[in-house]
């Protein structure tokens, strides 16, 4: 436990070490939320509801929805860089598990990005553009337990396409092209209601929806309370789901490695 | 050898890098196709999101959805003008943080010659020429454009002039990759935000992010502009009509300033050094 804690300490600390890079993430996230803010204005200036959905708490979407995107960005490159330069070798090599190894790399620059860049950006949301609270106390704390599962199901679709450099050395257009379809798909970027019938039909059976949608409409007591519960247990579900996939592709990369040198 | 940087040795060195390009990109089919598929996937992000918003709204502020796309054409179709032209530029902050700039910086060669020169991405040009035409297809004929010699002329020049002010955009951010050498983050902010407040209407924001868009960021001329010098929309009204015009003249002014610091800045400019690792 304590050699993975270093590992995520030491991600923290490579963060810190570019400062312009830090403060233009933190405008980055805001300007982000200012442009969208702008938009869903001028889409709301014809009429006070949409769909049944105030201004408000579209708003309010929009602004989780980015808050949460800026804190669960991840090393896309880390898998493809160690496989290219030939570095895995060592990695494998040291008495540590890979896949935790990585998980802890990235939990450093979560709280890195949670501690130094959602904490100045909430302030800032709040102030300015007036967040609204969580519509209670109990959808809080809800809301934390199922961003905290949206993260990893992020991650762990995340890391069975990171593991897809074993086979292709160059990831970086199948990573673009998930980012597109996730993007859109689980509502990240606008409510989901906002899609066509069949087409949000279709995202309820994927694990997409669980990454932003579901924590986000808990968040805005959108759902009765047995429609939450079912939520997260899909969340844990699609979790267990992907760990499983993702471990039966780590177990067929192993096998596949080549190393070309390092 | 004698130095030679005639005209003619100098286009003659541009068609070797060019076809040198081409062979290296074409080396890899299926990798460059699918990088190219990638990038379209990306940029259709936005268009699916306008679209999706626009079948619930028929209109916001005014704008129907093919003259939002019609405006979003303008970006895509300059984009990919500039990645053609410039993707050294695009890529300067990189060369400057692997120390590869070191290797221009020996050959007996102009360096701005050599950036433009030896460097072209198809797939970024391609995967962004592809969404820009799709748009251009789609809304240029029912919007209620007459395509005559002055609208196609105007239209032309709109793209360079846009693809030059995008260039030299990219070029400031490549400036500050001489002194904190890292600047990934600082160039998204100053460009791909900016370029996303330009996929809509200006007149959709505050004035002061117009006011940004058009004086320090002006990204308002490559897209917002330009569409309305065919569309009329009365939002137009808001601000000086001169302004439909200076896409080009915007385009080299910006350009011509930046190169002199970007001179300045290499002045500045100390290795890296070349270790990858």
């Amino acid at each position: 436990m304590r050699k993975y804690l270093e590992i995520a300490k030491k991600s923290f600390q490579n963060n810190i070490v570019y400062r312009v890079d830090y403060f233009a993430g933190v405008i980055n996230t805001l300007l982000m939320i200012f442009v969208n803010i702008a938009i869903w204005k001028a889409i709301y200036e014809e009429e006070e509801v949409l769909g049944g959905v105030q201004f408000k708490v579209v708003m309010t979407y929009i602004i989780l929805g980015f808050l949460m995107q800026s804190i669960f960005m991840m090393e896309e490159y880390l898998i493809e860089s160690k496989i290219t330069s030939g570095l895995i070798s060592s990695d494998l090599l040291k008495p540590l598990s890979f896949r935790i190894n990585i998980f802890s790399y990235n939990i450093g620059a979560l709280a890195f990005r949670v501690i130094m860049q959602l904490t100045p950006a909430l302030i800032v949301s709040i102030v300015l553009f007036k967040l609204l609270s969580p519509f209670n106390l109990k959808s809080g704390i809800l809301f934390c337990i199922s961003a905290i599962l949206g993260y990893l199901v992020l991650y762990s679709i995340n890391f069975i396409v990171w593991l897809s450099s074993f086979w292709f050395y160059w990831t970086f257009s199948i990573v673009t092209i998930k980012d597109a379809v996730i993007s859109i798909m689980s509502g990240a970027l606008f409510p989901l209601w906002f899609l066509p019938e069949w087409l949000h039909t279709f995202t309820k059976i994927t694990p997409f929806e669980s990454i932003y949608f579901v924590p986000i409409s808990i968040y805005l007591g959108l759902l009765p309370y047995d429609e939450i519960i079912f939520g997260i247990v899909k969340q844990v579900i699609w979790l267990a789901l992907l760990t499983i996939v993702g471990h039966i592709v780590w177990k067929m990369a192993t096998k596949k490695l080549v190393v070309q040198g390092g | 050898m004698q130095q030679n940087n005639s005209f003619s040795s100098m286009m003659a060195l541009f068609f070797r890098f060019s076809k040198l390009n081409l062979k290296s990109a074409l080396e890899y089919k299926f990798d460059r196709f699918f990088l190219a598929f990638a990038v379209f996937c990306r940029e259709m992000v936005s268009i699916i999101v306008i679209y999706l918003i626009l079948t619930r709204l028929i209109r916001i502020k005014g704008w129907e959805m093919n003259e939002m796309f019609f405006l979003y054409s303008f970006l895509f179709l300059s984009y990919s003008l500039f990645i053609f032209l410039f993707t050294g530029i695009r890529d300067f902050d990189n060369m400057v943080y692997s120390g590869e700039l070191d290797r221009y910086l020996i050959r007996p060669l102009g360096l701005m010659y050599q950036i433009v020169a030896s460097r072209v991405d198809y797939c970024a040009t391609i995967g962004h020429g592809v969404v820009g035409v799709i748009l251009f297809i789609k809304t240029a004929f029912n919007v209620g454009i007459d395509w005559n010699y002055k609208n196609i002329t105007y239209y032309i020049a709109a793209l360079v002039g846009g693809a030059i002010i995008q260039a030299s955009l990219f070029m400031i951010s490549s400036c500050f990759s001489f002194w904190a050498v890292k600047t990934i983050n600082l160039r998204n902010l100053i460009f791909f935000n900016s370029r996303r407040f330009a996929g809509y209407p200006i007149s959709f924001y505050p004035g002061i992010i117009q006011k940004m868009l058009i004086f320090i960021v002006p990204f308002a001329f490559v897209s917002y502009f330009p569409a309305q010098f065919f569309l009329r929309k009365p939002d137009l009204s808001m601000f000086w009509s001169g302004y439909l015009y200076m896409t080009p003249v915007v385009g080299v002014i910006m350009f011509v300033l930046v190169y002199r610091f970007w001179l300045f800045g290499l002045k500045h400019y100390s290795s890296t050094g070349n270790s990858m690792f």
